[in-house]
């Protein structure tokens, strides 16, 4: 064991705090157990880890909360981390969500995954460094480096935080992924140990910011799952009909408002309309509803025709694209389709919504089998 | 005395309570997974396949069962352990009094989870307070460490007195929180603190043949109890002695009452569980304002500490208590009630509130607990209300007060594209054709959370384009319940009914015949309404008694069932449709354990027997074959009676593979005969596809690889496995094929 480490920086109870913004898949669960083994195991630190209770499916927002303090001190609070010392961003789509941003303060470094540069990261935030409050703001491309070092975000983030947090020796970081990842994927130890150093040393600090005009505020009575979703600006008018006694839900189809777009992983089926047979199969097939299919002429015959996609709902499975027998529906990057003229709103809307509200796929999956795990790093099981 | 040597962990709750378990080396755990326990059960299993306990595993179709076979082994004198939590522990309630009446000691950990419904997986303690009457000691721990000390002392204690015993703290809080912890480095430290079980009445003593479980009259049933009381008396006197033991083993001192600053404080705060923790840093800011408060936790709810509770309360002038449960009308929940139980016992005149809080696992921060000691002194606040209730004016914020959907009349879904009739005694489809059958409108609106991929909406949209009388929907909870309803939002645009999954099919049964009478009597208009029951093949494990009730009566319904070969819901647990050999997180693969070790279940064929007019299997990869037996299901459902329809179902997420390709998979399910199409029509079986007719059969282990949760099977060790299976399989097929080919069989 090395020599205990010296915390920077603690809060009232003696604790240094982290907390993790993600989307289930990209392994900030596991990463967050990672730091908690390398305060305990490593660094002669009193750790405590703990996840949003609820989701790890695939496109869902995860948060992981790591706490350090003396080896001396006990941890005792068991709420979600409110005002972190260090907040990591694992996806800069999270950005959208303010809730992600809350609580920073003065002493809060964060460390954003993206691949921008950083002054189109600025404009995008419409001045971050004006909104909130924070120290200091590391940014790298983890996806590319992941890519380049064949392996994964989360040690690739576990590498920049190390920087970022400067207590830590990155032979210790290493160590706990010999530990951590090593006995269980050897195969993949030397592209993970490469990941994590890559992301040490591409983890940028961006210029010091400006006195905040406005705060994020992270709500401290909210729950520890609820909160994950979050919502974005345009959030739900709050004006609102009371529900009936006992749960019972009279709005029925409401669930029509949620835009499922965040569970996309880059990928969207494109549709080629002239190629369209209209036969039926990529509706048969889709899980989300998203082919609007109409009474309309197809070869001089009336029958059902498919007029478009609805990509509010779209979660990106590309399950159309397998089954489209005349390639009418093939798979594309998102982002090079921005305008897509083929977009058509679910049309058995007697109104259209107000807003829709961004939100990944929900789900409560709460075991931590070695399988999600693995998963989560991408191997096959 | 054996080695106090103490290593250390960074552990969650369910961990340790793992660890405790394998050290002591219990003989059997009959468990069923439920949210958020089941760690427990999948740690074991974990360390069973590699070779680190020879614990037997057995997972029940239900917490009932599990209950059931923990006692049976331990009347055969085992050490038996158990996990639960929530809707699984009232499940074995009925259980329960029968193990501590007949006094066979066992260990239960239960996580603590709201109770449903509304279903909520989060922590309060809804749960255990049913257990206060069930005559089991109570330990409760407020951390992981707890946890772990609390399994030792709990089975200790239990076989001493022999009364079974539980094990709860926080689900989720302590549950899944990662914290540093200490155990006993050697097993056989652990094993010499508890030492051996000594059985009185060995039951397999066949020259002293033993009746276990008599029939009971007054005088002898209230001795019976009395002896319990007692037995409960003995626990209360035993436990000073099991503390200075355990602490002279561990170094680590407990009381039945933990306390703060309780020594001379004028204000206390009674809280269970891991916000005592949270409290103490409240405590701590509040005695540097000079201010003379405390907390205190107990440590036992049964037998109840109510000495040791008072002898702390001394100095306080202000109590508040506070409850995660309400037992309705009482005035606060069983915590607050007894706490002023045991102070009016004790002639302590003390000022005492209480508030309900934290239920559904809400966050309980260091302000909560400042907020609460405020209350506690302030003179304006209730002897008992609700904390953390939003305003009324501002209820849980709904998306918008109209609707977005025009209702799906009769004149919407009744358009005469798919038609059934009858002919030579057989249902007859014509149309069902795949295009046109999209101008039917969906029944389930998009937005939902199922995973990208998912196979569930895909079969339920084909089940329904084919139906097109109105329908009411009745799930039971699984996946295809959790990502369509959560508040205030709901996918569903016709009436839907969630139901927990040991009775789905029983609620529709009564669902259906109260429409019935109230079209007799003229409250409804007349016209064909169809009832269907949407179940996971984890809900047809645990409610299949139900759903074979429901054939039986032979109520006018559908039962579908989607069966993605696992508990996915929670996680991926193995249900009984889970090939053999395959991955789950209660069948690990390791050195000692090749995954689930027994076959699929065959439920068509045991529904079948139940003569039922319609049983039929469906599989996405032949849309056409499904949207004609969904249409043939509905109508034996609204003409005949019960209909069974199972559907493959494809799990991208647990079955661990490419969302894009699962009609693929799907497919080759088929085609190597693990999932043959068929349908049986009033008792004559007709078999829908034969792959090996058509050259398309594949072996068993061509499907098998295409799924990373059986992917292992491919390795030569597994090879055996994979012989049984396949030799399963084509005995099944055959059978099938003998009884398509005569309608006698």
């Amino acid at each position: 064991m090395t020599e205990p480490v010296r915390l920077p920086a603690v809060n009232d109870m003696g604790n240094y705090e982290i907390r993790l913004e993600s989307i289930g898949g990209l392994g900030a669960n596991l990463c967050g157990k990672m730091l908690g083994e390398l305060g305990l195991h490593h660094l002669h630190l009193n750790s405590a880890s703990f996840s949003s209770y609820g989701s790890e499916k695939t496109g869902t927002p995860v948060t992981a909360y790591i706490r350090y303090c003396d080896w001396d001190k006990d941890i005792r609070v068991h709420s979600p981390v409110v005002h972190p010392h260090l907040l990591c961003i694992f996806h800069d789509a999270l950005l959208s969500d303010p809730g992600v941003l809350a609580g920073c303060t003065k002493g809060t470094v964060i460390i954003l995954h993206t691949a921008d540069t950083p002054d189109r990261i600025e404009k995008r935030l419409g001045g971050l460094s004006h909104r909130i409050h924070f120290q200091a703001l590391y940014t790298l491309p983890a996806q590319q480096i992941a890519m380049e070092t064949h392996s994964r975000i989360n040690v690739v983030m576990l590498g920049a935080m190390v920087k970022a947090m400067g207590f830590i020796p990155l032979v210790s970081a290493e160590e706990i992924c010999r530990e951590t990842l090593g006995k269980k994927y050897p195969d993949a130890l030397a592209a993970n140990l490469a990941g994590l150093r890559g992301g040490y040393e591409a983890a940028k600090l961006l210029a010091m910011p400006k006195e905040p005009t406005g705060t994020a505020n992270k709500t401290t009575s909210g729950s520890t799952t609820g909160d994950a979703g979050g919502s974005d600006a345009s959030a739900p008018p709050t004006a609102a009909s009371p529900m009936p006694a006992g749960g019972l839900n009279p709005h029925f189809g409401n669930s029509v408002t949620n835009d499922l777009s965040p569970s996309r992983q880059g990928y969207i089926p494109l549709f080629i309309q002239e190629r369209c047979i209209n036969c039926g199969l990529c509706d048969s097939t889709c899980p989300d509803m998203v082919f609007q299919f109409e009474k309309g002429m197809y070869r001089d015959r009336e029958m059902m025709v498919n007029r478009g996609l609805d990509y509010y709902h779209c979660k990106g499975c590309l399950r159309c694209v397998q089954v489209c027998p005349t390639q009418a529906l093939i798979k594309g990057l998102e982002s090079e389709h921005p305008h897509k003229e083929w977009f058509l709103p679910n049309q058995e809307l007697i109104r259209k919504p107000d807003y829709y509200e961004k939100t990944g796929a929900d789900g409560y999956i709460t075991s931590e089998s070695y399988l999600t795990e693995k998963r989560i790093e991408g191997g096959e099981v | 005395m054996a080695s106090t040597e103490q290593t250390i962990e960074y552990a969650s709750g369910n961990e340790m309570a793992a660890i405790a378990a394998r050290q002591i080396g219990y003989d059997l755990m009959g468990y069923y997974p439920i949210t958020p326990s089941t760690q427990i059960a999948e740690n074991l299993d974990q360390m069973r396949a590699q070779g680190q306990t020879d614990l037997i595993m057995i997972a029940a179709e239900g917490e009932h069962s599990a209950a059931g076979i923990c006692y049976g082994a331990s009347v055969g004198g085992g050490r038996v352990f158990n996990a639960t939590s929530a809707n699984g522990l009232l499940y074995a309630l009925e259980q329960l009094p029968v193990q501590s009446g007949t006094r066979y000691p066992m260990v239960m950990n239960v996580a603590c989870r709201t109770v449903s419904g509304p279903l909520s997986i989060k922590g309060d303690h809804s749960d255990i307070m049913y257990m206060l009457n069930a005559g089991w000691i109570i330990f409760f721990a407020h951390s992981a460490q707890e946890v772990y000390d609390f399994n030792l002392m709990a089975l200790k204690l239990a076989e001493q007195v022999r009364l079974p015993a539980v094990v709860a703290f926080d689900g989720f809080f302590t549950s899944h929180q990662k914290r540093r912890c200490k155990r006993f480095a050697n097993d056989d430290s652990v094993r010499a603190y508890i030492g051996r079980r000594s059985e009185p009445h060995p039951f397999f003593d066949f020259e002293h043949p033993l009746t276990v479980g008599s029939y009971m009259n007054e005088p002898d049933l209230i001795r019976n109890r009395h002896e319990l009381h007692l037995a409960m008396n003995e626990a209360a006197a035993a436990l000073p002695t099991l503390f200075c033991e355990y602490a002279a083993h561990s170094g680590r001192s407990y009381e039945a009452v933990e306390g703060y600053c309780h020594e001379d404080a004028e204000t206390l705060l009674i809280v269970l569980g891991s916000s005592f923790d949270t409290a103490l840093e409240a405590v701590d800011l509040l005695r540097g304002q000079k201010k003379k408060v405390g907390v205190l936790t107990l440590h036992l709810l049964r037998p109840f500490p109510y000495e040791e509770l008072c002898s702390k309360c001394r100095s306080a002038r202000r109590l508040l208590v506070a409850d995660r449960q309400d037992s309705y009308g009482a005035g606060g929940g069983n915590l607050s009630l007894e706490v002023r139980a045991a102070l009016q016992r004790a002639g302590l005149t003390l000022a005492v509130k209480s508030v309900v809080y934290g239920l559904g696992g809400r966050d309980f921060y260091v302000e909560d607990a400042l907020r609460m000691f405020a209350m506690a002194e302030d003179s304006d606040t209730p002897d008992f209300d609700y904390y953390g209730i939003e305003r009324a004016d501002s209820p849980t914020p709904t998306p918008c007060r109209s609707e977005f959907f025009a209702p799906l009349t009769r004149e919407r879904t009744q358009l005469g594209l798919t038609q059934v009739s009858e002919k030579d005694g057989k249902a007859v489809v014509q149309g069902g054709q795949l295009g046109a059958t999209t101008q039917i409108p969906k029944r389930i609106a998009p937005g939902h959370g199922a995973c990208p991929g998912c196979g569930i909406p895909v079969n339920l949209n084909l089940l329904l384009r084919a139906i097109e009388d109105p329908v009411v929907l009745l799930f039971q909870t699984g996946c295809g319940m959790i990502v369509t309803t959560p508040y205030p939002k709901t996918s569903f645009k016709v009436p839907y009914l969630h139901n927990l999954f040991q009775s789905g099919a029983a609620t529709l049964s009564g669902l259906a015949e109260m429409c019935c009478r109230k079209q007799q009597k003229g409250e409804l208009p007349p016209g064909d309404i169809l009832f269907i029951m949407v179940s996971g093949d984890g809900g047809m494990d645990i409610g299949m008694g139900s759903a074979i009730g429901t054939a039986l009566r032979g109520h006018k319904l559908l039962l579908f069932e989607y069966d993605n070969g696992g508990y996915m819901n929670t996680g991926y647990q193995l249900s009984y449709s889970t090939p053999k050999g395959a991955r789950s997180a209660t069948s690990h693969v390791g050195k000692t354990q090749y995954g689930k070790s027994f076959f699929h279940k065959d439920m068509p064929q045991i529904m079948a027997a139940t003569g039922i007019p319609y049983v039929a299997t469906a599989a996405e990869s032949d849309p056409a074959d499904f949207i004609r037996k969904a249409a043939k299901a509905a109508w034996y459902a609204k003409t005949q009676g019960t209909a069974y329809l199972k559907a493959l179902s494809a799990c991208p997420l647990n079955w661990n593979d490419k969302p894009e390709s699962e009609r693929s998979v799907i497919a080759a399910a088929v085609d190597c005969c693990f999932f043959p199409l068929y349908e049986s029509e009033r008792g004559n079986t007709t078999l829908n596809y034969d792959p090996g007719e058509k050259n398309k059969k594949i072996p068993v282990l061509d499907w098998l690889s295409m799924m990373g949760r059986t992917k292992h099977l491919l390795r030569e060790e597994y090879h055996d496995i994979v012989e049984e299976l396949q030799n399963e399989v084509d005995r099944r097929f055959l059978c099938l094929k003998e009884k398509s080919a005569n309608p006698y069989l």
